[in-house]
């Protein structure tokens, strides 16, 4: 459709109005990207890597933050954990001498105990034995009176016989001590 | 494709059915006569216009977009976030390296952004022509695009240096250069410039002559013939408008992609490959290692 | 109606000449893609300088394609 022969050329030799026009358009679209768009993108996009990278960071401080807090607490759990098993341990030894002191303690007193009843044993039959003696002696003294009240007038005699009596007595009551001490000493 | 075995058919069937024509596009759209200030440097015709627009549509939106960016971003903040990440990520930092590719990134966005804008006019309704389907505005890119890999040269190795490392390539044995020297030569002055010029205009010119063409045959076979008979074919040649009507959005994008990446690759070609060499050589080196080391673990 | 024809089949001698010439930068092209691809799937992990560099390449063929679009115009 080449309706006029020679334009086909025209379509590659530039005109100067067109040439002029677009310098002007590209001067001004190089000043525009150049001073003006690329800047301000650029700032925009670095002020954001800027902001990520420090988020990131923060984020990476405060895990290491945690971390130490952790390794914190888990130390201060090992250290109650021992102080736990000391105390237990103290309280394990404090109680096994409490027992021991109260064992012996027990033991002293009970042994102060039978001796306190031994010795209490001991004074009243000695207390009763006087007591029996005297007595005896009394009944025997007036049986022996009583018995010998028609042979013996006078009383020398009749004392003489009585000591005489109560000595031989007392030999036998002696003897039968003896052997009465050594069964319970045994 | 199949609508145009519909279109080409039906046109012949039409010579023979009427001695009417479709309302094809002509070149003609591409060299309109200038409406305003005609005669003298500042002459605007409509395709002008259509750039001012669309300068002038980029510089708000965008420069909206960059006076109310927030640190957690709006939708559209992050549709704009993510074309810059990509021209960064994929184009400057793939090709150019990233340490030496920092100071071209507002370079190559400029291109980038500014190219998509203006060849995505082919498809918007009332300008349905892209700003860039004259040849002064891809020219005046690619020239852009030069300068800035001649610069880039001259400031790694010096004029000199960089002239020597372009014409005489290392390893080539001395006679081949009588024939490469003049190649490079016009390689890197004229070569570069019309390709990516002429690439971008006759993707541009070629895009829209489909969709007028496919529309305009529409229209024809819909509103402009007597019979009804040609319906079908119509039907026919608007689902060849609407897909390349799609086609024309993807050509956009990937014109813009290409005539980004190969500024990328001119200029990293300018700085020469020692540095980067090496880097690529250690990352590479080190990846089978960790895959070896995966699979054996 | 004769001259008619042939005038109308003049006026698209260019573009017939312009789809000669695109077939040789077509086959260029199709080569490069396919052999790109198959190194990027033998070694995926340099894919992106495969595609800088195949994209590079496509650029040199491509301006055969151009040039011959250009001078389809020229008259």
């Amino acid at each position: 459709m080449l309706t006029q022969a020679a334009s086909g050329i025209d379509l590659f030799l530039p005109e100067t109005y067109d040439i002029v026009w677009s310098l002007v358009i590209l001067a001004i679209l190089i000043f525009f990207f150049a001073k003006f768009f690329m800047p301000k993108m650029n700032k925009v996009l670095d002020e954001r890597a800027q902001r990520i990278q420090g988020r990131m960071d923060q984020a990476e401080q405060v895990q290491k933050e945690a971390e130490e807090l952790k390794s914190e607490y888990e130390q201060r759990l090992a250290n109650a954990k021992s102080e736990a098993s000391h105390i237990r341990e103290d309280a394990r030894a404090e109680a096994s001498h409490i027992r021991e002191d109260a064992r012996s303690k027990a033991d002293s007193a009970a042994k102060q105990i039978t001796a306190n009843a031994q010795k209490a044993v001991e004074a009243q039959k000695l207390q009763a034995m006087n007591a029996l003696r005297d007595e005896l002696g009394q009944m025997a003294t007036e049986l022996a009176s009583k018995i010998v009240a028609q042979h013996l007038e006078n009383d020398q005699a009749q004392s003489d016989m009585i000591d005489s009596l109560l000595d031989s007595m007392e030999k036998d009551q002696d003897s039968a001590q003896t052997s009465t001490n050594s069964t319970n000493n045994q | 494709m199949v609508s145009f075995v519909g279109l080409t058919t039906a046109s012949g069937l039409m010579h023979l059915a009427s001695a009417k024509q479709p309302d094809y596009p002509t070149i003609e759209d591409f060299l309109p006569k200038p409406a305003l200030f005609a005669g003298t440097p500042f002459a605007i015709n409509r395709i002008i216009l259509i750039r001012i627009i669309l300068t002038v549509v980029i510089l708000v939106v965008l420069g909206l977009t960059a006076s109310h960016a927030k640190l957690i971003p709006s939708r559209w903040q992050s549709v704009v976030e993510y074309g810059l990440d990509f021209v960064r990520e994929s184009i400057v930092y793939d090709v150019i390296g990233k340490e030496r590719g920092k100071r071209y990134v507002s370079t190559i966005t400029t291109i980038f952004f500014s190219i998509f804008i203006f060849n995505l006019g082919a498809v918007i309704p009332f300008a349905n022509m892209a700003a860039t389907a004259t040849i002064c505005a891809p020219l005046v890119f690619a020239l852009w695009s030069v300068y800035n890999y001649w610069a880039a040269g001259i400031r790694a190795h010096g004029l000199g240096g960089f002239l020597r490392e372009e014409l005489f390539p290392a390893g080539i044995p001395w006679p081949i250069y009588i024939l490469l020297a003049p190649i490079n030569l016009i390689e890197i002055t004229l070569i570069r410039p019309f390709s990516l010029t002429v690439r971008l205009f006759a993707n541009m010119l070629s895009g829209h002559l489909l969709v007028g063409m496919c529309l305009a045959a529409t229209q024809f076979f819909f509103i402009e013939t007597n019979t009804k008979i040609f319906a079908p074919f119509g039907v026919l040649t608007l689902a060849g408008g609407m897909f390349m009507t799609c086609f024309e959005i993807f050509v956009a994008g990937l014109q813009a992609y290409i005539f980004s990446i190969l500024t990328a690759s001119y200029i990293s070609m300018s700085l020469g490959e020692e540095e980067e060499e090496e880097d690529k050589k250690v990352s590479q080196a080190a990846q089978p290692a960790a895959q070896l080391a995966a699979v054996s673990a | 109606m004769g001259i008619a024809t042939l005038a109308a089949v003049s006026g698209n001698v260019d573009i017939l000449g312009y789809g000669l010439a695109a077939l040789g930068p077509a086959i260029a092209m199709g080569l490069m893609t396919a052999k790109a691809l198959e190194s990027t799937a033998r070694q995926p992990e340099v894919a992106g300088q495969l595609r800088t560099l195949m994209l590079l390449g496509i650029a040199f063929v491509e301006v055969l394609a151009l040039l011959a679009f250009v001078l389809c115009f020229v008259k």
